[in-house]
């Protein structure tokens, strides 16, 4: 099996799970797509995808894999391999350990795990503590060398 | 099995290239190349060149295929292009507009 993100995550996305997901997709270790990748159900990405991903259901890019696309959209996203671009995701976003990305980020949440690099833009709504400016929305913005 | 699999909803526009086995259930245009089997499913819809080791078609599947191995278009499925393979069978039921070429 290949390598699941380091902690389930609140809806969890359809993985290794052969034909019960309908929709399910799976660019698997080995395969390689250029172009673009559009659709409703989950995607795994196990390999290596050059273009857009836009998918109504979860994103996984699994460790290994490698991503570069200008936008990337998805419910959820949790990412363990390499992604070069944007992301818009209308569910959380997860850096796993393994995670190297060079990007902006956009989710309900992000979270980053210890041992995920990351370089680029966070855009999500979040508590600032009230020393750190007290705005209850914020952004932060700049480079994050991410150390959670 | 880590075969690379193209869901229903899904739908890829561009190139995919693996070594192992593809799935369509989805919609692929462009071109599809895989060392393994290729199995395009009943429903799925496939406008690209195909090349794979073997491939079974059970959906709709326009453009030319090229197979090491063999070619087995199932009832049901309709194809339109040139299939090159050197075992090609075409089942009760299958509609298909093209060239075979069995390299004799």
């Amino acid at each position: 099996m290949p390598m699941t993100p380091a902690r389930p995550q609140p809806r969890t996305p359809v993985h290794g799970g052969r034909s019960s997901g309908e929709s399910e997709a799976r660019i698997s270790r080995g395969a390689r797509v250029r172009g673009r990748i559009t659709g409703t159900g989950d995607l795994v990405i196990e390999g290596q995808v050059e273009g857009d991903v836009n998918v109504r259901g979860d994103l996984t890019i699994a460790e290994g894999a490698t991503v570069t696309s200008p936008s990337v959209g998805a419910g959820a996203v949790t990412i363990a391999g390499t992604l070069e671009g944007n992301v818009a995701a209308t569910g959380p976003v997860r850096l796993g350990p393994s995670a190297r990305v060079r990007g902006d980020l956009q989710g309900t949440a992000v979270a980053i795990d210890d041992g995920a690099r990351f370089a680029g833009r966070l855009d999500c709504e979040f508590e600032l503590p009230p020393e750190l400016g007290g705005a209850s929305q914020g952004e932060s913005r700049g480079r994050a060398s991410a150390r959670r | 099995m880590a075969s690379t699999i193209i869901g229903a909803g899904i739908t890829i526009e561009g190139e995919i290239s693996t070594d192992e086995d593809v799935v369509v259930a989805g919609t692929v245009r462009g071109k599809l190349t895989a060392k393994e089997a290729v199995t395009i499913e009943h429903g799925a819809t496939v406008e690209a060149d195909v090349q794979g080791g073997s491939l079974v078609v059970g959906g709709s599947l326009t453009g030319n295929v090229t197979a090491s191995e063999r070619v087995d278009l199932q009832s049901g499925s309709r194809v339109i292009g040139n299939v090159k393979a050197a075992r090609v069978t075409i089942a009760d039921g299958a509609q298909f507009k093209g060239n075979v070429d069995m390299d004799v």
